[in-house]
This record gives structure tokens, C-alpha cells and sequence, in this order.
């Protein structure tokens, strides 16, 4: 049951002179929870845009299934089966939380521009269904109430958790999770890694996610990666990566 | 009733064709897109009605073109008769030159889409004045549009009409059609995926919306219905030139679509209507008896001048248009519990 799921091979990415994310290689295993843990600046996200095809490679390769997706699109790269949530929640906010949800459905419907217009029974068929899973998904995040409630007037607790219904409904094998614990009390925090657990089983996911909150990840994680200016300084199960002296380096400073 | 059509029959029917155009500016603005293209896609449709209707693409008399294109020319010649005055045109070959007229508009767009919809915001705008202004330049060059003069006489189906109302049995079905059209695409699985592109596109694409594919689509729909309304303007109006694909026309399209609304279908179709009845409006109020002579001539010629304070004072007024997608919610909060309201920390 270690099968590689995702692989990171060398990736490196400029902006300018600043090399955010260099030389990384990491493979994630299916059905794990991994998580990317480092400093302020250390290019986690960079390298999660890297992954979803948000930001393109300076050099390196990224399989997916032993598939090589580094050329991909973000909208193929999602249809292959990788969603994600954002660091700074990024719904529709006009939308309903129903629709929010409704549309990251699209790839796994079809109907085009005349059968959604006419209502031919087809797209008929396809809304009532895509709605029915949407509800679904809200229900499973407590928002089923609230379905037709624009999603801008969701309080940031909720929004995290829309944020990551709308990523289920894309049906993904690997989900993403920027900093889903952000803005969160200790409390909620807690909530956070039980309901990850919970999700991951539901749907059969393999996860990764990046936090801050070392307890958090410490108790969640299967295995971590440490990034630190762009590196990659330690890689393996919670337990060694808190011995590493790089990481504690890289944490609390120097000794000497 | 007969005095009133006669007044204003001809304004009624120009106020339906606008707000065909609005829409199709509102097309692409539903996917995000500011595109100004629609009076040249508009101009496009209008000569490809003017030329078929009065026969303008034979050659001249003594001349043929290269053979396969001649036969076809002969054969296009024997489906669009010129009529002679007084005959009515049949109504039905107005309908062929709209299809026509949209299809060839739509693979224009598509062509001009694909490259310029990779531009931004006020960068696309700016593309597509210039795909407009080209159009311009060229059909006053072009000795198949008549060059400066542009194509007079285009035959009409209703040769006794003059005050052209009778062309509400082909305007106002067009106009519920394409209301109808865009509305039920805002309700659909493609129209959720151009919304969602309009409010983040980047979260769009990383929820697997193409979104090359989907702006070329909105901005093709809307090419192939300004493609059709130039087709019927062209047979409303009489004659078709330059002046009817302007820069002008691309802000004035955009100001319904401003002022109206730019977030739900309604919004478009109602700037279309009002402001082209506004000048009309404003001719009347400059009639009543006892204005002060500069105020009845500010309002019967200051049309332009207050066209832009309605855009300016519109838009800091009433930033999402007049109707807006909460005058339809509010109605269904009434019949829902009330929404929790945001906390503190929300998301801007």
C-alpha cells in the first residue's frame, strides 16, 4: 500500500533573483496526510501554486500518478484530480454557497450552452443531480441551512469550511490544504484535525497540508516536509523531524 | 393610439434592437470580459444584411468573378431577388441574412477571441476599440460596403410602414428571445462556470473551469447576437455605413449595460430601453412651455453631456446598475429564514 501518488522531482521556481522555491523533491504516498511545514517566506505556497499549475516551473517535474503533469493547465491539473484551498479564502463571493459548490462540479458534467438554455432533459437530468451533491457536500460541512446565503456573508469559520466542500466537489484523489486552521482558536483548531481525519476517510483522499501550528501538525501528519528559504532541510515521520537539527535550526536560531 | 405609434413607433422598435446589443455586450462581461467588440461585430451583421438584401456582392455589369465563386454568387443571386420599389421583401430571407449574418460573426469572433481574450481587463477593452475602429476604416475602403456612402435602399418588408412599427413582429420576439437566452444561460451549468469566472478567475481555473475556452464562448455568443440585430438594423433603418460601427457606439452600449446593471440579464436589457428612449424624453421635457431658452437647448442637444454625467454619478450612485441581482433575492428572503449575519475577521 505505499504507492506514490505525487511526486515533486527538482522543482525549482524564481521570481527574479529570489529563488522561492529550489531544488525540492518529495514524493507523497496515497493516503497519507502530509504535511509542508517552515517559516514566514519559506515558498509552501509557492510550491503549492506550483502543484496546481498556478505558477509555473523554473525547472523541475511533478507526477501525478506516474503521469508527468508539469506542462498541464490549472483547470487539467484539476480534472486530473488535485483541488486545493487558498491561503486567503478565494469562494465566489456572489455566489450562494450552493453555487459555489455547484460549480466546481464542471468537470464532471457535461452539458453545453443549448441542452443548459432549452432544459433538455440531459442537462436537466445533470442539474438536478449536481445540486442533490452539492447539498450533500453542505450538509457535511453544517451549511446545508444556509445553502442560498451569499458566500461574502459567511463568518470566516464557515468560509474555510465552504472552502473545503467546493474542493470536495471536484472529486479529487489529492487535496491541497493552505493553512486550513488559520484564524482559528486552539478549540476550533482541535475540531480541525479530527475533521480532516474524517473527511480524508470519507472521500479516500490523500492529503497534504500546510499549517503553522507545529502541535497540530505534529499530531496529524503521517510524514512532514520542512521547507526553509526555498530548500527542503528534512523529510520524514513526526517524530525524527523534531530531532532534526536543521529544523530546530531553523526554528529557534542557531545555538552558537 | 395611432398618433402615439406614428410618434413613436421607430423609437420603440430602435430601443428593442439597443437592448439586443447591450445584451450581447453583457455576454462577455458575464465571464469577466470587458469587451467593446459588439458595434463592429453589429456592422459586420448589418452589411452582410445590406449587401445579400440589394444584391451588392455581384460583380459589376461586363465583369464575373473566378468560376467556382461565380456560380455560387449567381446561386446566392436567385435566393436574395432585388426587389423593386414597392414590393414587399419577404420576411423570411431578414430571418436568413440574421442567421447568416451570426454565423459569419461568430467565426469572426472566435478568430479575434482566441488571441485578444488573452489580455486583461482594460487591455481588452482597448483591443477590441481597435478591432472596431479597423472595421471601420475598412468598410469605408472597401468598395463591397460602398466605401464612404455605405449601401442605400435596403429592401423592406414592409414597404407601406413608414413609421417601421411594423417591424415588432421580427424585433420583439428577437429581443424575448435573447432576454430569454441569456437568462436561462445565468441558470445553467456553463453560465455558473462564466460567473465564476468573473469573480475569481484563478479560483475558477483551480476548480477546473477552462477559461480560454469559456471567455471565447461568452464572447462568441455575444458576437452572434450583435451579428443578428446589425442584420435586422440594417433593414429598420434603410441603409447601412461606417458610422453605424463606431467607437461611440462601444461606449454608449456600454453605459446601458453600466447603467442598467452588469449583473444580472435585466440589468442590460433596461439601460438598452431607457436610454435610447432618454433622448426622446429629453426632446419633450425641452418642449414644455415656459423652460428657460438655455435649459430646453441644454436638454434637446446636451444628449452626449448627459449621457456621461448618468455614467459618472451612475456609477458612484448606483455601482452595480439600477437592477441588481438582490432586488430578485429579497424577495426570497422573505420565504427563507434570515442568513447569519458576517463576523468580525470575515474576508474583505
Amino acid at each position: 500500500m505505499n504507492e506514490t501518488i505525487l511526486e515533486v522531482q527538482a522543482m525549482t521556481r524564481r521570481f527574479g533573483g529570489l529563488v522561492a522555491v529550489n531544488n525540492v523533491s518529495f514524493a507523497v504516498q496515497r493516503d497519507e496526510i502530509f504535511g509542508l511545514i517552515g517559516p514566514n517566506g519559506a515558498g509552501k505556497t509557492t510550491l503549492f501554486n506550483l502543484i496546481t499549475a498556478l505558477t509555473i516551473p523554473t525547472s523541475g517535474t511533478l507526477l501525478f500518478k506516474q503521469q508527468d503533469i508539469t506542462r498541464l493547465k490549472p483547470h487539467q491539473v484539476a480534472a486530473r484530480g488535485i483541488a486545493r484551498t487558498f491561503q486567503n479564502i478565494r469562494l465566489f463571493g456572489n455566489l450562494s454557497a450552493l453555487q459555489n459548490v455547484m460549480v466546481a462540479q464542471h468537470v464532471h458534467t457535461s452539458s453545453g450552452v443549448l441542452p443548459g438554455v432549452f432544459g433538455l432533459p440531459q442537462a436537466r437530468r445533470e442539474e438536478k443531480h449536481v445540486r442533490e451533491q452539492a447539498l450533500n457536500l453542505l450538509e457535511m460541512v453544517n451549511l446545508a441551512d444556509r445553502a442560498h446565503v451569499k458566500a461574502r456573508n459567511f463568518p470566516y469559520g464557515d468560509q474555510r469550511r465552504l472552502e473545503i466542500a467546493r474542493a470536495l466537489a471536484l472529486q479529487p484523489e489529492v487535496l491541497l490544504l493552505d493553512e486550513p486552521g488559520a484564524g482559528m482558536n486552539p478549540n476550533e483548531k482541535a475540531g480541525l484535525s479530527s475533521y480532516i481525519r474524517e473527511v480524508k476517510e470519507k472521500f479516500k483522499l490523500t492529503v497534504v497540508l500546510i499549517e503553522h501550528n507545529v502541535p497540530m501538525v505534529m499530531g496529524l501528519c503521517d510524514r512532514i516536509a520542512v521547507l526553509n528559504f526555498g530548500q527542503l532541510i528534512a523529510l520524514g515521520n513526526p517524530a525524527e523531524v523534531q530531532r532534526d537539527r536543521a529544523v530546530i535550526e531553523a526554528y529557534l536560531g542557531d545555538e552558537a | 393610439m395611432d398618433q402615439f405609434i406614428t410618434t413613436y413607433g421607430f423609437l420603440i422598435i430602435l430601443m428593442m434592437l439597443q437592448a439586443v446589443l447591450a445584451l450581447s455586450l453583457y455576454l462577455p462581461l458575464m465571464a469577466g470580459q470587458l469587451s467593446l467588440a459588439t458595434p463592429g461585430f453589429f456592422a459586420i451583421g448589418g452589411y452582410v444584411g445590406a449587401v445579400l438584401a440589394t444584391n451588392k456582392f455581384m460583380p459589376a455589369p461586363g465583369t464575373t468573378y473566378p468560376e467556382p465563386l461565380q456560380s455560387f454568387v449567381v446561386w446566392l443571386a436567385s435566393i436574395f431577388p432585388l426587389t423593386a420599389t414597392g414590393d414587399a421583401y419577404p420576411l423570411g430571407l431578414v430571418l436568413v441574412e440574421m442567421v447568416l449574418a451570426g454565423i459569419l460573426c461568430g467565426l469572426v469572433a472566435i478568430v479575434i477571441g482566441l488571441p485578444a481574450l488573452r489580455l486583461r481587463g482594460i487591455y481588452l477593452a482597448l483591443a477590441t476599440i481597435a478591432f472596431v475602429e479597423i472595421l471601420r476604416v475598412l468598410s469605408l475602403n472597401l468598395p463591397i460596403t460602398g466605401g464612404a456612402i455605405g449601401i442605400f435602399g435596403v429592401p423592406q418588408p414592409f414597404p407601406d410602414d413608414a413609421t417601421k412599427f411594423s417591424y415588432i413582429v421580427i424585433a420583439l420576439p428577437f429581443l424575448l428571445l435573447c432576454t430569454w437566452f441569456v437568462y436561462r444561460l445565468e441558470r445553467s451549468r456553463v453560465g455558473r462556470a462564466f460567473i465564476a469566472l468573473r469573480e475569481d478567475e484563478l479560483a475558477a481555473t483551480a476548480m477546473g473551469i477552462n477559461p480560454t475556452y469559456n471567455k471565447v464562448l461568452a464572447f462568441t455568443m455575444g458576437a452572434i447576437m450583435a451579428g443578428m440585430c446589425g442584420a435586422l438594423t440594417a433593414h429598420v433603418l434603410n441603409t447601412w455605413n461606417a458610422r453605424q460601427g463606431t467607437f461611440d457606439a462601444s461606449i454608449l452600449i456600454l453605459a446601458y449595460v453600466i447603467i442598467g446593471g452588469s449583473r444580472t440579464f435585466l440589468g442590460p436589457v433596461m439601460g438598452g430601453l431607457l436610454l435610447t428612449a432618454l433622448p426622446e424624453v429629453l426632446r419633450q421635457a425641452a418642449g414644455i412651455d415656459g423652460l428657460p431658452q438655455w435649459l430646453s437647448l441644454f436638454l434637446s442637444d446636451g444628449r452626449l453631456v448627459i449621457y456621461g454625467f448618468l455614467i459618472a454619478f451612475g456609477v458612484l450612485l448606483f455601482p452595480q446598475g439600477l437592477i441588481t441581482p438582490d432586488l430578485f433575492e429579497r424577495k426570497q428572503k422573505a420565504a427563507t429564514p434570515a442568513p447569519v449575519p458576517a463576523t468580525s475577521g470575515g474576508q474583505p
